[in-house]
């Protein structure tokens, strides 16, 4: 036995199988809420606007990140926006090829100062570009769970 | 500053169960391989098998269990497998009375750190005590390997149930 040993026959090599048990419970906390409440009650975004720094927020938080005002001026916002950044998605989060390629956006909503990361739909990879104008397609009220997979994907408007 | 502080919300089991809070919930498949290397392969198979094995360091002429690589006072290869005896000496224990995840147990488990005969003095591994009442089990009681029956070894530590005193 040395450093030179080695294993010569698989059955001599133990490997010790197991699983960690894990699980997670996320909340929203307090700003996050009223939002997600308000896509599956309504279908509507909300945001938030800080008077001093004239920034609407989306999605909506307690607390200015620039001065760190107390935001309390709710606003509703469009469900439309323009695709700031796009990436075309062809593997699974295992690495095994999708079926259909995926497109997951940056889209910044109109009029805001903010935005989402979601799926496009309807739309061809290679139709896609940066300036679009997409809109929320949101599941049928019944779906809706609040969650952010409320929202379906957005979807180009011409 | 008092109107810029929230309330804590302190959310409970109810609250989630009747719907009063939104939330996401994430259950990743965590599953591992563990190599066991191998002088620690070699001392699971011996088990199997229904024997102990250590190692022995050339340079401190030392007998080593478990089984490892390398001598952790020389810094030098461990040179050969060392035939045990399943008998040893309770070095230390304690006396559980909960389990793992705070669960009360009917009767308290005895973990203990037992010395292997044929092994160097104070070299032992940790196991459970059976067979004996709590009370009764004392730092240097000599006790004996209660092996599963061949047939349900695995390879595994487990295949020593516990250790059970000698008399």
């Amino acid at each position: 036995m040395s450093l030179l040993e080695r294993i010569a026959h698989p059955d001599q090599a133990k490997v010790w199988y197991g699983e960690i048990p894990i699980q997670s419970r996320y909340t929203a906390g307090i700003a996050g809420e009223r939002f997600f409440r308000e896509i599956k009650d309504n279908g509507r975004f909300w945001g938030v606007r800080c008077p001093h720094c004239d920034l609407i927020y989306v999605p909506p938080r307690l607390y200015c990140e620039r001065c760190f005002a107390h935001l309390e001026e709710w606003v509703e916002v469009p469900t439309t926006g323009r695709v700031h950044t796009f990436t075309v998605v062809h593997l699974d989060l295992d690495g095994n090829p999708l079926p259909e390629p995926r497109i997951v956006a940056f889209i910044q909503l109109d009029g805001t100062d903010g935005g989402l990361v979601h799926d496009l739909g309807e739309v061809d990879p290679e139709d896609v570009c940066i300036g679009m104008c997409v809109e929320a397609v949101f599941k049928d009220p019944a779906e809706r769970r609040g969650s952010i997979t409320d929202i379906r994907y957005f979807r180009p408007v011409c | 500053m008092k109107e810029f502080v929230y309330d804590c919300v302190y959310l409970s089991e109810e609250d989630f169960a009747q719907g009063q809070v939104l939330f996401e919930t994430w259950k990743p498949v965590a599953h591992y391989a563990w190599d066991a290397g191998i002088a620690i392969s070699r001392y699971l198979a011996e088990l199997k098998a229904g024997r102990l094995v250590g190692v022995h360091c050339p340079s401190c002429g030392r007998i080593l269990v478990p089984p490892r690589m390398f001598c952790q006072d020389c810094f030098v290869p461990t040179d050969g497998f060392v035939p045990l005896q399943d008998t040893g000496t309770v070095v230390t224990f304690s006396i559980c009375h909960i389990r793992w995840d705070m669960v009360r147990l009917e009767h308290p488990l005895i973990p203990a750190v037992i010395a292997i005969d044929g092994a160097s003095p104070g070299m032992g591994i940790l196991h459970l005590l059976g067979e004996v009442d709590p009370q009764a089990v004392r730092v240097g009681m000599r006790v004996r390997a209660v092996w599963k029956p061949p047939e349900e070894r695995e390879g595994a530590i487990t295949d020593i149930r516990y250790f059970k005193p000698l008399e």
